[in-house]
């Protein structure tokens, strides 16, 4: 027990020790401007973080993003149970989707701006549209491969077709569904990121490229840890989440690696 | 001969495409909306065609056909080639698991600015960019792929006197085959994606570019070409990858 924890909590702190002990030898051995050292770039932190407007933009991003991503998982589960269910749906809705799938959704925000304005409107849909794929893709997943006993067990205890979905597909689903939820809550945090890099208004992408454009180097990369440790965040409160959601299966943990 | 059920799913597989492009197409010619704001179909696949025969227009297609393949080539040996070694011995494995845990959930585009510093603006930094998005994906599955593989298969080598190492390449690799291939799947879409977000961030020049360069005149029908270009790229790419797919795992 006590061996475990020490495995799983201890080789990721050593790991993490370990990158940063690279970025010191590197930024000495280096010497270049455009490589601060370890602490010149943790020292620059307080500095970013005690702006208000920083910290205003940057909350305003994160609530834009669980509204996009509370909307994607509502309509994207939706749809990938009625896919996995329904033979007709699948092929329907698979064409559009493959279509779709390689298009940078973060590359879509200027031509969403010129619809729908600079607001927060254009800057959701963004975030919904980046986290619909993987939640639909593995609803679907998980919503084909129920077993049809339940199905039938459940008709034959006179479940309609929306009970069934609802009542037997769902839970039954939910495992595979969370899986493609991490993917998606890392996701929306990454298309933030990206279409703020890309429209330069407010939000951390924007802090972190104005610190490169002014020449900041030690404050492009306290950015970026800024930016790695809300990544990781993101990440480790939802498998919170998701253990505590799915104590009662045996599902074991997946990472979730995405890109917008 | 096409059966009933075939028809019918060929209709039910290419009416909402159909419907989006004709809807697309009413909304322009009934003049619904500006056609600045939304240009119509047609314009924009003549503009794609057209774009397709100009010469500094394939040159940005060149250049980011090439940054995505180099970034996605170097993620595959470097990703494989990790998982091997991380499947060899348990403790690099504890060692590759919790770093895997610590930055895939990381947005691998925030390290961008600092590519830049380091490495130029050039292709170098965005081809880096590609690779460490594109190699987790790839890692990750190899490294599974492997784990999952039948120890009877090892066993049944070892027994007929290989040596370990040259199990996990003649004998593991071979069978972890179709999980890596889904994980170099999902990687090249990935690369797809990040060269293009990349290009779109800071360059001068490739498809994301011209996107950027067509936002800032407000040439919208120029704006959309780019985007059907990728798309179609990773569509292209998705298919000869499925074909060498078939080919190789022709014995699975």
């Amino acid at each position: 027990m006590i061996r475990k924890s020490i495995s799983t909590i201890g080789v990721p702190v050593l790991v993490a020790l370990g990158i940063l002990a690279l970025w010191q030898i590197a930024a000495l051995s280096l010497d270049i401007d455009g490589l601060p050292t370890v602490g010149a770039a943790f020292g620059a932190i307080p500095d970013i973080l005690s702006d208000p407007k920083t910290i205003a933009g940057l909350a305003a991003s994160l609530t834009r993003m669980l509204v996009g991503f509370s909307i994607a998982v509502v309509f994207g589960v939706s749809l990938g149970l009625m896919m996995g269910r329904s033979a007709a749906m699948e092929t329907a809705a698979n064409p559009l989707l493959m279509i779709f799938y390689p298009v940078p959704k973060a590359a879509l925000m200027p031509i969403i701006m010129l619809w729908l304005g600079i607001g927060d409107m254009s800057k959701t849909l963004v975030i919904i549209l980046g986290v619909s794929l993987p939640v639909i893709y593995h609803t679907f997943q998980g919503a084909r491969s129920v077993e049809v006993k339940m199905l039938w067990s459940a008709a034959a205890m006179g479940d309609g077709r929306f009970g069934q979905l609802f009542r037997v597909v769902l839970p039954a689903a939910l495992p595979e569904i969370f899986v493609g939820l991490r993917t998606g809550i890392v996701l929306a945090f990454i298309t933030m990121v990206t279409s703020e890099m890309i429209v330069r208004q407010t939000g951390i992408g924007n802090v972190l490229f104005n610190a490169l454009d002014t020449a900041r180097y030690d404050a492009v990369y306290a950015t970026i840890v800024i930016i790695s440790v809300i990544g990781l965040a993101c990440d480790s409160i939802f498998e919170r989440i998701r253990f505590w959601v799915l104590r009662w299966s045996s599902e074991t943990d997946e990472l979730a690696v995405g890109s917008a | 001969m096409i059966t009933l059920m075939q028809a019918r799913n060929l209709f039910l597989a290419t009416a909402p495409v159909a419907a989006v492009l004709l809807g697309w197409q009413w909304l322009t010619f009934a003049e619904k909306v500006l056609p600045t704001l939304l240009p119509s179909p047609g314009a924009v696949f003549g503009a794609t065609i057209e774009s397709l025969a100009n010469p500094f227009f394939l040159n940005d297609l060149k250049i980011t056909l090439f940054r995505l393949l180099s970034g996605f080539g170097i993620a595959v040996v470097v990703g494989v080639g990790l998982a091997l070694i991380g499947a060899s011995n348990r403790y690099v494995g504890n060692v590759l698991r919790s770093t895997v845990r610590l930055l895939a959930p990381i947005p691998k585009i925030a390290l961008y600015p600092a590519l830049i510093l380091i490495f130029g603006f050039d292709n170098m930094s965005k081809i880096i960019l590609v690779f460490v998005d594109a190699v987790f994906p790839i890692l990750l599955a190899t490294y599974q792929g492997i784990l999952r593989v039948e120890p009877k298969l090892i066993w049944s080598a070892r027994a007929m006197g290989e040596p370990p190492l040259r199990c996990l390449v003649t004998v593991a690799l071979p069978a972890a085959l179709p999980s890596i291939m889904t994980g170099c799947r999902v990687g090249l879409i990935i690369s797809c994606i990040v060269v293009f977000l990349a290009e779109m961030i800071s360059s001068t020049d490739g498809l994301g570019h011209v996107l950027i360069y067509a936002a800032r005149n407000f040439d919208t029908v120029n704006m959309f070409v780019p985007i059907i270009l990728i798309s179609m790229l990773g569509l292209t790419l998705n298919i000869l990858f499925n074909m060498l797919r078939r080919r190789l795992l022709a014995g699975h």
